[in-house]
């Protein structure tokens, strides 16, 4: 009968070589993905530097600058997983037979083709077959007796689930391929910076969606702990999970620990100044005497010096540089700080401009009735972190476990038999047929089972001995 | 009759190697011992390194002779020394993992000094185990080429940055070293079954000669105008190489040392010219005089090696990039220096073949013992090499929130697993065996070293720590 057309693709998509050479495809495209640019990985300009605008336009074309998410690299992993798939379909059947229905009694042309197999020559058949038994139970082969016509025979074996080990590889890796493609497609990452009080209740995604909690995360706060030597050692931030304005979680996070609540996961990937002012610590004087004060003030903030009269902070510039009579912000970096200061007094209701340090132009720092000092600046600080959303990591992560046993199943579980059959020759003696088969390790079963044999021969010759010894002794009383 | 060879030899003959080897052992403890009492600190991670080293060197040497003269007695006093540098290594280890407060997988110093450990201590189990007695003759230069690296690397303790201190990191990294010295391993076997299997030791001088000058070809891609070679350059303040922008090395130029590399590339390709030219006329000339250009490119590869290191070894040299001279270390070129190393230790294996082929196939186990002890260390090594990607995707997803982002290193990490899941279906269904299996084996761990050194020198990626 030939075989029809979507059979052949159906035996070609299971077989060993299809599976084998898509495994040589996936290699060979990984590699081109990791010895082309990426988009996704590289700066554009960078590209641009890389490769002259025709080559980038072909790669691009081919989907080369972004292999790992390319529709063809998709499709052969997913050919892939159809090619493991038919496998495990068209071998399963054959298997499951060979373990739901273990082949306990050899018949005569198994017996003959079996090449580990041993015969002992016996005169009680009884007595042998359960001296053997008895040896293979002391040999971590308990056996159980197989009835023939008139007689019975023994099959003992380990480890049968070792003939199905290959599926459990094969499912967990279609498992991790599931997990995969379920995060390709329905998970997402983004960063949110958050500073010390803030809370956020969404973030906008890497690749630019939007995504709403339905709760809110708040940054009760953060800090970073160095080394002696000024290196960052530890990150950390507390964060607290808000439904509905109550507090329902609360954590401290660090790299490496990260808060999980309702699916999404909160990292610690980044800790550092922002250029915004915290707190700037002040101590003012009055001009005419007396009246000294310490005030801490932020951004905006009006305090209070005296009855009269009041100090607002206008400004705060991390790295000021001075330009047609104007301050501009140079970097977000604590370089070279500027602050500007308006005190105001009730008695004349003028604002006065005070800068520290003095910028000829812009100060009227005479005009002032209070002299003022920097004391310490304090920098806000915000904590960031790496949200994502990834609801195939349960199936990646089964997959993983399943595939450390299957592993361990394929390599080191071994399917190990023994049949012992009690046969007559033409001539009408009883022999043992004894013989073994494993599906893996060989070498080391052949060993073992020379080793059962000749127990099993030596604890017979014994009995034999023995059973003839008392036979004369009995003859002679 | 295989046996008359060993027969000839006198017994003294058979200690003289032993007894050199030990008195050099006793000399240069000597010497190192007489720098130790002027500097008053013996058990320092370098001293103990340095014992290491020089048992390691012993013990390769005794395994060398071995390879060479067959002497039963060799290989004792080569496991001896190999027991003696392991003993010294695991000092350093614990020394530096108690320096340090943490395993000492965090740098690639660190993971080389974990890697020579597990190559020493596997080839004694190999030895004892399995009987395989000559696997010291290839694993210890490795071992000793790895202790010479760490001697040119940094040494001081690093603290670590937030994103390496886990746990799962050091299951990572001793599952990688643990499966990457399994893998080593098996490319060993692999290499000694192609030789029971009867390879032609032609088909050898021409892999060996492909292979070198792969390597003067890489080496050569930093010739520069006028017979220059550029190099990294170093921060010794920093002990880090230095960046023009991030990403982009500083480069200097050694002025002529690129024509020295030209010329000695020329013959290491010599001998591939030669075995081509054979391959045509069959004229046994040609390969005998390929024979002897390997003999002379490695005598030239030392030379290239020497002058390469007394060049760059705190020299200071122009860089057209920065305008400006600038220090160099050894330490900024690990890439080249091993790349002259294991060229030249390839040429003498493969001198150590031409000349005692016959020795060699005596000594080492059976063609059907090789192929199954091979396929066993895969067997070990790729169950770890699955933990080993697994461990490092769940502390990828604890550290930067998601197992797997196709960065250059794990995905070259998957390569070798999927090179050796290949081999294996090959192998378990399709009964490959023999010479196909091996190099598979060898394609393997080729694989295996390009995802070790090449990923974190040629490509870029975010395992940068190591």
């Amino acid at each position: 009968m030939a075989a029809s057309l979507p059979r052949k693709v159906w035996q070609t998509l299971g077989a060993v070589k299809t599976g084998v050479v898509l495994l040589v495809l996936v290699v060979i495209m990984a590699a081109a993905g990791t010895i082309v640019l990426q988009r996704t990985t590289t700066e554009a300009d960078e590209m641009q530097r890389a490769y002259s605008p025709q080559m980038l336009a072909m790669l691009d074309g081919f989907g080369l600058t972004d292999v790992f998410h390319a529709w063809w690299f998709v499709l052969l992993l997913g050919v892939l997983s159809a090619s493991i798939i038919a496998a495990s379909i068209q071998r399963f059947p054959i298997a499951w037979r060979f373990y739901s229905r273990p082949y306990k009694s050899p018949d005569e042309a198994f017996r003959k083709a079996l090449p580990t197999h041993k015969l002992i020559p016996v005169k009680d058949e009884e007595a042998a077959l359960s001296i053997a038994e008895r040896v293979l139970r002391k040999t971590g082969f308990p056996a159980e007796h197989i009835v023939r016509q008139n007689s019975f025979s023994l099959f003992a074996e380990r480890n049968r689930l070792s003939e199905m080990a290959v599926y459990f590889v094969h499912a967990s890796l279609l498992l991790i391929f599931l997990g995969g493609i379920v995060d390709a497609e329905f998970g997402w990452r983004a960063f949110l910076s958050l500073t010390r009080g803030e809370q956020a209740t969404q973030v906008q995604s890497q690749n630019g969606g939007k995504h709403q909690f339905a709760f809110a995360v708040r940054c009760d706060s953060a800090g970073q702990e160095n080394y002696s030597d000024g290196t960052p050692k530890r990150w950390w931030s507390n964060l607290s999970v808000l439904k509905n304005g109550h507090e329902v979680l609360r954590k401290q996070i660090a790299v490496n620990d990260p808060l999980v609540y309702r699916g999404l996961r909160f990292y610690q990937a980044s800790y550092g100044m922002n250029g915004k002012l915290d707190r700037l610590s002040l101590r003012a004087t009055r001009r005419d005497g007396g009246n000294v004060k310490d005030i801490a003030i932020g951004v905006g903030e009006t305090v209070s010096l005296d009855a009269d009269t009041t100090v607002r902070l206008a400004e705060f510039v991390p790295d000021y540089v001075v330009g047609d009579g104007e301050v501009y912000a140079r970097s977000s970096d604590l370089v070279n700080p500027a602050a500007h200061l308006v005190v105001q007094s009730r008695k004349t209701n003028l604002p006065v401009n005070v800068w520290l340090p003095p910028i000829p132009g812009v100060e009227q720092n005479a005009a002032s009735p209070y002299t003022f000092e920097g004391k310490n600046i304090q920098m806000a600080y915000f904590t960031g972190l790496e949200v994502s959303h990834e609801p195939g990591q349960l199936a990646v992560w089964a997959g993983v476990i399943l595939m450390g046993f299957g592993l361990v199943m394929v390599f080191y579980l071994v399917h190990s038999r023994i049949w012992v059959v009690p046969v007559h020759d033409a001539r009408g003696h009883t022999q043992l047929w004894i013989g073994g088969a494993a599906n893996r390790n060989k070498e080391a079963f052949a060993q073992r089972f020379d080793d059962v044999t000749k127990e099993v021969e030596s604890a017979i010759a014994g009995f034999e001995v023995g059973t003839e010894e008392s036979a004369r002794l009995l003859a002679a009383m | 009759m295989a046996h008359t060879k060993v027969e000839q030899h006198p017994a003294t003959a058979g200690r003289t190697l032993v007894v050199m080897v030990g008195l050099g052992v006793a000399f240069l403890l000597f010497i190192a011992f007489l720098n130790v009492v002027r500097s008053g600190n013996l058990l320092s991670e370098s001293n103990l390194l340095y014992a290491a080293l020089i048992f390691y060197c012993a013990g390769g040497t005794l395994y060398l002779g071995f390879g060479i003269t067959g002497t039963p007695s060799y290989v004792r006093f080569a496991s001896l020394a190999t027991w003696a540098g392991l003993v010294a290594n695991t000092a350093a280890v614990a020394h530096r993992w108690y320096e340090a407060g943490h395993p000492p997988f965090a740098s690639i110093y660190e993971m080389l000094l974990s890697f020579v450990w597990t190559l020493a201590a596997l080839t004694l189990v190999a030895e004892t185990k399995y009987r395989v007695k000559v696997i010291g003759t290839v694993t210890m230069p490795v071992a000793i080429v790895g202790v010479v690296l760490m001697q040119l690397l940094r040494t001081e303790v690093r603290p670590l940055v937030p994103a390496l201190q886990s746990t799962w990191l050091h299951v990572h990294v001793t599952l990688a070293m643990l499966a990457y010295a399994a893998c080593a391993l098996s490319f060993a076997l692999a290499l000694m079954f192609l030789i029971q299997d009867k390879m032609k030791t032609e088909t050898f001088l021409a892999a060996t000669s492909v292979f070198t000058t792969a390597i003067y070809a890489a080496i050569l891609t930093r010739f520069e105008k006028w017979g220059g070679l550029s190099v990294t350059a170093w921060d010794p303040e920093q002990k880090s190489e230095l960046f023009l922008s991030k990403g982009i090395r500083l480069l200097l130029v050694i002025p002529d040392l690129g024509w020295l590399m030209l010329v000695v590339s020329g013959a290491v390709a010599a001998p591939l010219a030669l075995y081509l030219l054979w391959r045509k006329t069959h004229n046994d000339g040609h390969l005998d005089l390929a024979n002897r250009a390997v003999f002379v490119s490695v005598l030239l590869q030392v030379l290239a090696l020497v002058f390469f290191i007394l060049r760059v070894r705190d020299g200071h040299y122009f860089s057209p990039d920065a305008d400006g001279q600038f220090a160099t270390s050894l330490a900024a070129s690990p890439f080249i220096l091993s790349g002259l190393i294991s060229g030249i230790f390839l040429s003498l294996l493969y001198l150590l073949l031409l000349w005692r082929r016959n020795d060699l196939e005596r000594m080492l186990p059976s063609v059907d013992d090789l192929d199954r002890i091979t396929y066993k260390t895969i067997a070990i090594a790729f169950p770890l090499l699955t933990l080993m990607i697994a461990a490092g995707a769940y502390w990828a997803n604890r550290t930067w929130g998601s197992y797997w982002s196709w960065d250059p290193k794990e995905t070259w990490a998957a390569i070798t697993w999927l090179v050796y899941a290949a081999y294996l279906h090959m192998r378990i269904t399709r009964g490959w065996r023999g010479r196909r299996a091996a190099y598979f084996a060898i394609l393997g761990f080729a694989v295996v070293m390009f995802t070790f050194f090449g990923v974190t020198y040629l490509l870029p990626g975010m395992h940068s720590y190591a």
